[in-house]
């Protein structure tokens, strides 16, 4: 018996340990939503490119679409461009667009759009760049200026970190003469950025420029420019205008590098603008549509079924929290019940005739058909030919009511199908044999608790978040499993049997 | 909710076997599922019973098929009164019991006239299953009617009241008289309203009693203290109870006796998941009785002796004296 318990008390630990596990798994490192109704935004970016054609001569522009690693998803893209080739490809961090057209007059307008999101993104791999650099050759006053900066950005300065942090503050100090000569009355991100790197590079420190936009709504935005700088480990991002460390969360990277964001032959004056507006998802189907770690494992879910197939597990992994519920009613509450599943079969049932019609149709059947039954008893029929007159009885009864309700123009009565008529003529049956054993008194306490049950059982299998979770946390199953384990040899009272044993606490 | 923990508290203390306690620590514990059917067949456990020589109602025969129907006659020849009872019924339905004939026809305990073939119709339907639990074919039992002792002429209304006796590995545990009332309609079923009264172990002197969940002290119908009866031939119910071990297999059965007029304490039926109002009847509590026995067996497991029905039950009384107990 000991052995016994240890193997149940093993398997329980295992059976739960392994559904926590599997469900903080997917909760903690996959990001998955626990809620169907967590929303994420979704932004849609809309890059314009305007300019006139020059007549007879072929058009190619080329312009930075953002990088596919970065901080957030892009979810889809599409070009609108009328009579132009277009082609992407990828230039060392950057991807870059390429529209061509053999012939283009007057005024063209070149969309791309882009639908990105923030999460299921799991960390970069191993970063990698530069940490040397030759110096810019500069000579004159221009390099007394830019070594004597550099002088007290070194005296202030540990690593690579706070040296670029100091850099950018010496060149935004306005009282500085040095950084003002330098910057010859420019204050420019642009600017700014020159004499950063002309600065850095003296101390051989690298520096890149990337170009990037502010996720928020906004219908003309222009790139804003960063730094970033290798430390040896991990990049390193600064704000040239603010020396703010570390990239917010709401920015897309756009370009790296020091071209501008497109380049055009054969057109004249080009123009280029950003509109980004935003869209709430589901971010259930988020994680289905990026292509990422989290939407791998997806593949192997119940996701990865067809949708119909889905509906079908949505309904099906709700049983055993039904069985479960109608497990705590009986073993720990004491609930009479007719057998274990009918429960969640009727409960299965109102999912087909919702709760109120439900009861209401049960009740009312099941009454007419055991008060056919007690009258069938008069007549002394065995029990087999007389369960069959009430199955019969019931089918006409379920066909009255349809016709009726069909006449009177209730939709309700139709949506009796076989499911729901099936499950009923079992619960009569089996009632009736429970009236025939224990007699009429407990076949009524035994519907009621039954029907209790059931509509306990129909609202929490009901549960829109509940079903969602079990769906997409299957894992819960094995921790439900455990606890049933637990319940096969649980010992103590029934809520009930506190009331019937009352008598023992009147001495 | 605070008092329903005390009251669980109080239960525990009291040693109060719940239904889950039941089924987990003792049914699937000690009784094999394969040994049901011979607890649920009153043929089956009857003809165990004779085989071991332990008293039981004679049987007058047993009908199987529809064509086994026209024996009845030959079966009932010399027997002016007797019981037909589904092998397999539940809750005493379908059974007749025949006190007397007259002028060729049948008459029942209530006084009813019944013809032979109104008998035949009701055997018929017996073996159809009428009956018997889930309508399975059953057969028909033709036994020795049971006259009850006048000893509970004033605590008893009707019907033949019976004792029932709680058996764990072959110690008997705790007992109960059973005693029909008018609106359990002369069967002795607690569920159906009947009393239970409890028996001390020791001497088979009566205690108080339940109705339907609460304690009494008195016959509802008769009105006649249930208390401080001594039930006749007390050494050979719990002997017969005893026994049953040996007989069935199983470990923790109720044993359904009755005391016959003139055969003395004869064995009904075995029942495999005796109920828990027993522990009502007796104001004490199975699982502390129950624990005490488990102790004992399994210090005799140490010693690797195995005990007679006698030193059982001599070991039951010792330890179940409700005078020395309380």
């Amino acid at each position: 018996m000991r052995a016994l318990n240890l193997h149940l008390k093993i398997l329980i630990t295992l059976l739960v340990g392994l559904g926590a596990l599997i469900t903080g798994y997917q909760i903690f490192v996959l990001n998955i939503p626990l809620t169907e109704h967590e929303v994420d935004n979704l932004w849609n970016i809309d890059a314009k490119v305007e300019f006139q054609a020059k007549t007879n001569e072929p058009v190619k522009l080329q312009m930075f679409a953002p990088p596919a690693e970065q901080n957030h998803v892009i979810l889809n893209e599409s070009f609108i461009s009328n009579n132009y080739g277009v082609s992407i490809n990828k230039l060392d961090n950057n991807r870059r667009i390429t529209w061509s057209a053999r012939r283009a007059s007057g005024k063209q307008t070149l969309y791309y759009r882009l639908v990105a999101s923030s999460r299921y993104n799991l960390e970069e791999g191993k970063a990698k760049g530069p940490v040397y650099r030759e110096s810019i050759a500069v000579d004159g006053v221009e390099k007394i200026a830019a070594e004597a900066l550099l002088a007290s950005i070194r005296q202030n300065s540990a690593d690579v970190e706070t040296f670029v942090t100091e850099a950018i503050k010496k060149v935004n100090n306005r009282n500085d003469d040095n950084a003002k000569l330098l910057l010859r009355g420019d204050y420019s991100s642009t600017k700014k950025a020159e004499v950063i790197e002309l600065v850095l590079s003296i101390a051989h420190v690298p520096i890149q420029r990337m170009h990037t936009i502010r996720l928020e709504s906004s219908s003309n935005q222009e790139p804003e420019l960063w730094l970033r700088s290798f430390n040896g480990k991990k990049w390193l991002y600064f704000n040239p205008q603010t020396g703010e460390q570390g990239m917010p969360k709401d920015r897309l990277v756009w370009w790296y590098g020091d071209e501008p964001a497109f380049n055009l032959e054969g057109g004249l004056n080009p123009q280029i603008s950003f509109s980004i507006n935003k869209n709430e998802i589901n971010a259930m189907r988020l994680a289905q549509l990026s292509s990422d770690a989290s939407s791998h494992f997806l593949d192997y879910s119940l996701y990865a079924l067809p949708f119909a197939e889905q509906q079908n597990y949505h309904i099906m992994l709700m049983i055993p929290v039904g069985v479960l519920i109608i497990l705590i009613l009986r073993n720990i509450g004491g609930l009479q019940t007719l057998g274990t599943f009918t429960p969640v079969l009727i409960a299965l049932a109102f999912r087909e005739t919702q709760l109120v019609f439900g009861i209401v149709l049960f009740t009312l059947i099941t009454a007419l058909g055991l008060s056919l039954r007690s009258y069938l008893e008069h007549l002394k029929l065995q029990m087999l030919p007389r369960l069959s007159v009430v199955l019969t009885f019931v089918v006409i009864l379920f066909a009255c009511i349809s016709l009726f309700s069909h006449k009177l123009g209730l939709e309700r009565g139709l949506s009796v199908t076989l499911f729901p008529m099936v499950i009923l003529t079992m619960t009569i049956e089996r009632l009736s044999i429970t009236w025939e054993e224990r007699g009429g008194n407990n076949a009524f306490k035994v519907a009621i608790g039954t029907l209790f049950a059931a509509s306990l059982a129909y609202f929490l299998m009901s549960s829109v978040q509940l079903s969602y979770f079990i769906f997409t946390f299957p894992g819960t199953l094995l921790i439900m499993t455990g606890f049933m384990l637990a319940m096969g040899r649980y010992r103590g009272y029934r809520l009930t049997e506190l009331f019937r044993f009352k008598a023992f606490l009147k001495d | 909710m605070l008092g329903l923990i005390k009251t669980w508290r109080e239960l525990e203390a009291k040693g109060i076997m719940g239904i889950n306690r039941r089924n987990a620590d003792y049914v699937l514990k000690y009784n094999k599922r394969s040994l049901y059917p011979l607890v649920d067949d009153k043929i089956l456990t009857k003809e165990r019973a004779i085989a071991a020589g332990i008293q039981v109602p004679e049987m007058y025969g047993i009908i199987e098929t529809e064509k086994g129907i026209s024996k009845l006659h030959q079966l009932l020849e010399g027997h002016k009164d007797f019981v037909i009872k589904p092998a397999q019924g539940a809750g005493g339905d379908g059974i007749i019991v025949i006190a007397d004939r007259f002028e060729g026809r049948y008459k029942t305990v209530s006084g009813k006239l019944m013809s032979h073939d109104e008998l035949e119709h009701q055997v018929s339907n017996i073996l159809t299953g009428l009956y018997s639990l889930g309508g399975a074919r059953d057969r028909a039992l033709i036994e020795y009617r049971v006259t009850p002792d006048p000893i509970f002429k004033s605590i008893s209304y009707e019907g033949v009241p019976d004792i029932r006796i709680i058996v764990l590995m072959g110690y008997p545990i705790m007992a109960m008289l059973r005693l029909p009332t008018r609106q359990s309609g002369g069967k002795a079923n607690l569920h159906q309203g009947a009393i239970g009264v409890g028996v001390d172990l020791a001497t088979g002197i009566t205690l108080k009693g339940t109705w339907l969940n609460d304690k009494i002290s008195k016959h509802p119908d008769t009105e006649n203290p249930v208390d401080g009866v001594q039930l006749p031939h007390w050494q050979n119910f719990m002997e017969l109870a005893a026994s049953c071990y040996e007989l069935c297999g199983l470990g923790y059965i109720g044993v359904d006796m009755v005391l016959d007029q003139e055969l003395g304490p004869l064995i009904l039926e075995l029942n495999a998941r005796p109920g828990l109002n027993i522990q009502i009847a007796n104001n004490a509590g199975l699982t502390h009785r129950a624990h005490a026995i488990e102790e004992h067996l399994q210090q005799l497991k140490l010693t690797g002796t195995q005990e007679s029905p006698q030193q059982r039950i001599n070991l039951a009384q010792s330890l179940f004296d409700t005078n020395h107990e309380l």
